[in-house]
C-alpha cells in the first residue's frame, strides 16, 4: 500500500533524528518514529446517512500557550459508538470535553468554533450549560463516584434538577417521589448492568464498591439524567480485563439508545465496539476519521497505519 | 574481627548475653527515668525511706551501677571480648553533645565543689576538650559509652557520697532563687539515665547503624514518654485535688435521683453546701452562642474563598489576616468587645457581647479549617456533578460541603477548648457576681419573650444581663482569696469543672465528626 504523498523518511521511521517538521518555522508535530505527510481534508470527510447529533467546525483549543487542538472538523452520527484514538497529548479527550463543554472550567482554555447539537450552536452566550450537560452526560478515565449511597449516587442529577423530590418539605406535603426514585435507580442500574451486583445493598456507601462497579456506577448516575449523548474518556482504562469487558459489551448496548463517544488508548477496543473511528496525531490534529473497518483494514493516511500497527505512539 | 561479626550479625538467632545484659541495663535506665519522673513531680520523695536508707541513695547507687556498667559494656566491645560492629567513631553530633554536657559539669565541679572561683572556665574548657576527645577519637564502642558512663557514675557518686545530699541547696548567685536536692537530684537522674539508656541501648545494637538506629530510638522514646507523664501528671493534678470538692454532698438516691450539689447549687446565703452552678450554664450558652455565630460565618466565608472567589492577591490577604486574627491576644478581643459591643448591647456586660466575642475569635480557625478542608474535597466530585448539570452553588451544598464536614469538626473542637477556657474576654464583656447565688444563672431558655408590637418580635432578657462564667469564677476565687464561708479548696472542684465542661464539648465534636466519618467512608 503506497501513499503518494507520503515524504522519503516514511518507512524508515525508526530514525530519532527525522521527527523534527521539514518547515523552519513549523511547530514540532511529530513524536519520535512518526512520519512526516501533509493532511488532507478529504479524510476526515467521512459521510453518513441522516443528519448529525454533533457538528463539529473548524474547532480549536488552546490551553495557555499550548495550541492543543488544531482546526478539528467533524460530525457524530447518531446511535451510535464513536471512537477517539490517537497517542498520548494528541487532544483527543480535550476535543472530547469540548463537547459539552467541560473544557471552560479550566480556566487557562481557550476556545474557538462552533459545535452543534442537533443544529443548535452550544458555544454561544445563551447556551444554557445546566440544559447542555443533562443532555450530553460525561463519564470520566477514573471511577468518581460520590460519598453518598448507592441510591443517592444514582438519583442525584434527577434530584438536583427538581424531577425527583425526597426532601423534608416533599415528605411532609406527602408529594415525595420515592416510588419514581426508586424506579429510576433500578432502571439505571440494570442499563448499567449493575442492579444484580448491588440491589440488596442499594443504601451503602459507593465508595465500598470495587473498581469496575464504581466505573459502571458513574455510568448509571449518567444515564439517570437521561442524556441524549454520552461522553466516555478512557473509561475501561483504570480497570482490569474482566471489568472492561463488561464496560465495552455496556457500551455497544448503550449505542441503540444513545449517541456514544468514547476516548481510548486501546486500539484493540476501539475497533471492538465502535462503529467509526476518529484519529488524532501529535500536535492536536484530527487525521483521519472514517467507519472503524476502514480505519483499521484500510487507512489511507501512511501516519495512521503507522500507528495502528503499533510503529509509534 | 568486626568483620566476622559483621557476617553473622545478617540473621541473630539467639539473643546472646551481652545483648540480654544491654537489654537489662535499656530497662534499668527507663526505670531510673521514671523514678527520676515520679520524684519531680512529688509522687515519691528523695527522703522517703527505702529498706534502711532514702530514695536518694537508692536512685545513686543504681545511677552509679548503671554506669559502670555501661563503661564496662564499651571497654568490653573495644577489647573483643563482645560481638559487636562498631564504626570508626561516635561521630560529630554525639561528640558536641558530650562537650557541652561535660563543659557544664566540669564548670560547676570547679566553681562549685572545689572552689576555685573564677578559674571555673578552666575546669569547664578541660573537661569539655576531654570529652571531646574522648568521644571522636577512639571507636564508636568507646566513644558513646565512656562519658555517657562517667556522667552517670560522677552523678550517681555525688548523691551517695552526700555532696548532694537528700537536704542539699544551692544559693544562685544574683538571683532570688534556691536549688533544693527534691528538684536536683531527680533531674540528674533522669538526665544521666537517658545518656545511659542511650549508651546500652547502642550496646544492644551492637553499635554500627543497627546501634544508631535503636540508640536513636530508645531516647526517644523515653522523652516521649516523660512527656506524656507530664501531661498525664497535670490532669491528675487536677483531678486528685478538685475531686473532692466537687463531690461534696454528691449522693445517689434520696428524694432527687442524684443529687450533686457543686454543680447544681449556688453560692447564695442560703444554700448549702455551696455550688457554682451558675457559672456553668453561663459558660455553655458563651460556648453555644460562639459556636451559633461563628460555623455559619465561617464555613460561609471559607466557601466563597474557595469556590468562588479567584485565588490571587485578594485571598492571600485574607488568608495572612485570617491566620493573625487567630494569633491575635484574647485581651485585644476582650476590649473589642467592652468598648464596641457593650456600648451597642444595652450599655452593660452581657452574655450576648461575651458570645459575640468569643465567636470573633473562633472565627479565624472554623474559616482557616474549613478552607483546608474544602480545598481538600477532591476536584473529581466537582467535575463529576458538574457533567450531570448539575449548578455552582447545588454541588457545593450537596457534595462540597458534606465532604468537608470532618475537617470542619475539627476545627470547631480545637476552638472550642480555647474559648471555653477564656478569662480576659470574659471578665471585660460578661462578668457577673464572684459567687453568685441559684437565682442568678442566666435562664435563657425559659426567657424568650414574644413582644408583638414592634420589631423584633422576640427579647432576650436573659441573654442582656450580665453572668458568671467558670474561668472567670475561677480567677476571681483565685485572686480574691477564697470569700465567705466557701469550703477550702472549691477552686480545684472549678477547675476540674472546667475540664470536664471542654471535655464533654470535644466529646459532641468528636461524635459529630465520627458520625460524618462514617457516612462519607462506609
Amino acid at each position: 500500500m503506497s501513499q503518494t504523498d507520503t515524504t522519503d523518511t516514511a518507512g524508515t521511521d525508526t530514525d530519532a533524528t527525522d521527527s523534527t517538521a521539514t518547515g523552519g518555522d513549523q511547530p514540532l508535530t511529530t513524536t519520535a518514529g512518526e512520519s512526516e505527510e501533509e493532511i488532507r481534508e478529504e479524510w476526515t470527510d467521512y459521510r453518513f446517512e441522516g443528519e448529525p447529533k454533533l457538528a463539529v467546525e473548524d474547532l480549536n483549543v488552546w490551553y495557555g500557550d499550548d495550541y492543543a487542538l488544531q482546526s478539528v472538523s467533524m460530525d457524530i452520527p447518531e446511535k451510535s459508538v464513536t471512537a477517539l484514538i490517537g497517542p498520548s497529548g494528541c487532544g483527543k479527550s480535550t476535543f472530547l470535553r469540548c463537547l459539552n463543554r467541560m473544557n471552560d472550567r479550566i480556566r487557562a482554555a481557550r476556545i474557538e468554533g462552533s459545535v452543534e447539537l442537533d443544529g443548535r450552536e452550544i458555544y454561544q452566550d445563551s447556551a444554557d450549560l445546566v440544559e447542555l450537560r443533562k443532555r450530553v452526560g460525561m463519564v470520566f478515565q477514573a471511577p468518581n463516584p460520590f460519598p453518598k449511597s448507592i441510591r443517592e449516587n444514582v438519583s442525584y442529577g434527577p434530584r438536583k434538577h427538581g424531577d425527583i423530590r425526597t426532601g423534608l418539605l416533599a415528605r411532609l406535603t406527602g408529594r415525595s417521589d420515592r416510588e419514581q426514585e426508586n424506579e429510576l435507580v433500578e432502571r439505571s442500574l440494570r442499563q448499567a448492568a449493575l442492579w444484580s451486583e448491588v440491589e440488596d445493598r442499594l443504601g451503602d456507601n459507593a465508595l465500598g464498591l470495587s473498581g469496575g462497579q464504581q466505573q459502571r456506577l458513574c455510568i448509571a448516575r449518567c444515564l439517570a439524567v437521561d442524556p441524549e449523548v454520552i461522553l466516555m474518556d478512557e473509561p475501561a482504562s483504570a480497570l482490569d480485563p474482566i471489568a472492561t469487558s463488561k464496560i465495552e459489551d455496556l457500551i455497544e448496548d448503550l449505542a441503540e439508545d444513545y449517541t456514544v463517544v468514547v476516548v481510548t488508548h486501546n486500539m484493540q477496543q476501539a475497533a471492538r465496539i465502535s462503529d467509526q473511528t476518529a484519529v488524532f496525531l501529535t500536535g492536536g490534529y484530527l487525521v483521519e476519521y472514517d467507519e472503524t473497518d476502514k480505519i483499521f483494514e484500510n487507512p489511507e493516511s501512511q501516519r495512521v497505519e503507522d500507528y495502528i500497527t503499533g510503529k509509534f505512539g | 574481627m568486626s568483620r566476622a561479626t559483621a557476617e553473622s550479625a545478617l540473621v541473630r538467632d539467639e539473643t546472646t548475653g551481652f545483648e540480654s545484659a544491654a537489654a537489662g541495663l535499656v530497662g534499668l535506665s527507663g526505670l531510673l527515668f521514671a523514678l527520676g519522673l515520679a520524684a519531680l513531680i512529688n509522687v515519691i520523695a528523695v527522703t522517703d525511706p527505702v529498706a534502711g536508707v532514702n530514695v536518694a541513695t537508692v536512685l545513686g547507687g543504681l545511677l552509679c551501677l548503671g554506669g559502670l556498667v555501661v563503661i564496662g559494656f564499651g571497654v568490653g566491645s573495644r577489647l573483643g571480648y563482645l560481638e559487636t560492629a562498631p564504626q570508626e567513631s561516635a561521630g560529630i553530633v554525639a561528640a558536641s553533645t558530650f562537650t557541652l554536657v561535660w563543659s557544664a559539669i566540669g564548670g560547676l565541679v570547679a566553681s562549685q565543689t572545689i572552689g576555685l572561683g573564677p578559674l571555673w572556665v578552666v575546669g569547664a574548657l578541660v573537661c569539655g576538650a576531654g570529652a571531646f576527645a574522648l568521644t571522636a577519637l577512639p571507636r564508636e564502642d568507646v566513644g558513646s559509652t565512656v562519658p555517657a558512663g562517667a556522667v552517670a557514675v560522677l552523678g550517681g557518686g555525688a548523691i551517695l557520697t552526700g555532696v548532694v545530699g537528700p537536704n542539699w541547696e544551692w544559693m544562685l548567685d544574683g538571683y532570688n532563687a534556691t536549688l533544693f536536692a527534691d528538684i536536683v537530684i531527680p533531674s540528674m537522674v533522669m538526665f544521666a539515665s537517658l545518656l545511659t539508656g542511650w549508651a546500652a541501648a547502642k550496646t544492644y545494637g551492637g553499635y554500627g547503624a543497627r546501634g544508631r538506629h535503636i540508640g536513636a530510638y530508645t531516647l526517644i522514646y523515653l522523652v516521649v514518654l516523660g512527656i506524656l507523664a507530664v501531661l498525664l501528671a497535670l490532669i491528675a493534678f487536677v483531678v486528685f485535688k478538685g475531686v473532692g470538692p466537687l463531690l461534696r454532698g454528691f449522693s445517689v438516691g434520696g428524694q432527687s435521683l442524684i443529687s450533686w450539689p457543686f454543680l447544681t447549687n449556688g453560692a447564695g446565703l442560703l444554700e448549702d453546701p455551696k455550688g457554682i452552678f451558675p457559672a456553668i450554664v453561663g459558660t455553655v450558652w458563651l460556648v453555644v452562642g460562639a459556636v451559633a455565630f461563628a460555623i455559619p460565618t465561617g464555613v460561609g466565608a471559607a466557601v466563597f474563598l474557595s469556590e468562588y472567589a479567584e485565588q490571587g492577591p485578594f485571598t492571600r490577604v485574607v488568608e495572612i489576616a485570617t491566620n493573625g486574627l487567630w494569633s491575635t491576644p484574647s485581651i485585644v478581643f476582650g476590649l473589642f468587645g467592652a468598648a464596641f459591643l457593650i456600648p451597642r448591647f444595652g450599655n452593660s456586660k452581657s452574655i450576648i457581647a461575651g458570645q459575640l466575642t468569643l465567636g470573633f475569635m473562633l472565627l479565624p480557625l472554623v474559616l482557616i479549617t474549613s478552607r483546608e478542608a474544602i480545598l481538600a474535597v477532591p476536584d473529581e466530585y466537582r467535575d463529576a456533578s458538574a457533567a450531570l448539570g448539575v449548578s455552582k452553588w447545588q454541588t457545593i451544598r450537596s457534595v462540597v460541603v458534606p465532604a468537608a464536614i470532618p475537617g470542619i469538626t475539627t476545627g470547631v473542637i480545637l476552638g472550642v477548648g480555647r474559648i471555653a477556657g477564656e478569662t480576659a474576654p470574659i471578665l471585660l464583656t460578661t462578668g457577673g457576681g464572684v459567687l453568685p447565688a441559684k437565682g442568678s444563672a442566666p435562664a435563657v431558655l425559659s426567657s424568650f419573650e414574644v413582644t408583638p408590637l414592634s420589631p423584633p418580635f422576640v427579647s432576650n432578657p436573659a441573654l442582656m444581663e450580665a453572668s458568671s462564667a467558670l474561668p472567670y469564677q475561677l480567677y476571681a476565687l483565685i485572686t480574691a482569696g477564697l470569700g465567705g464561708d466557701l469550703p477550702e479548696g472549691v477552686e480545684w472542684g472549678v477547675a476540674l469543672t472546667l475540664l470536664l465542661v471542654v471535655l464533654s464539648f470535644y466529646a459532641i465534636g468528636i461524635g459529630t465528626r465520627y458520625y460524618f466519618r462514617r457516612k462519607l467512608h462506609q
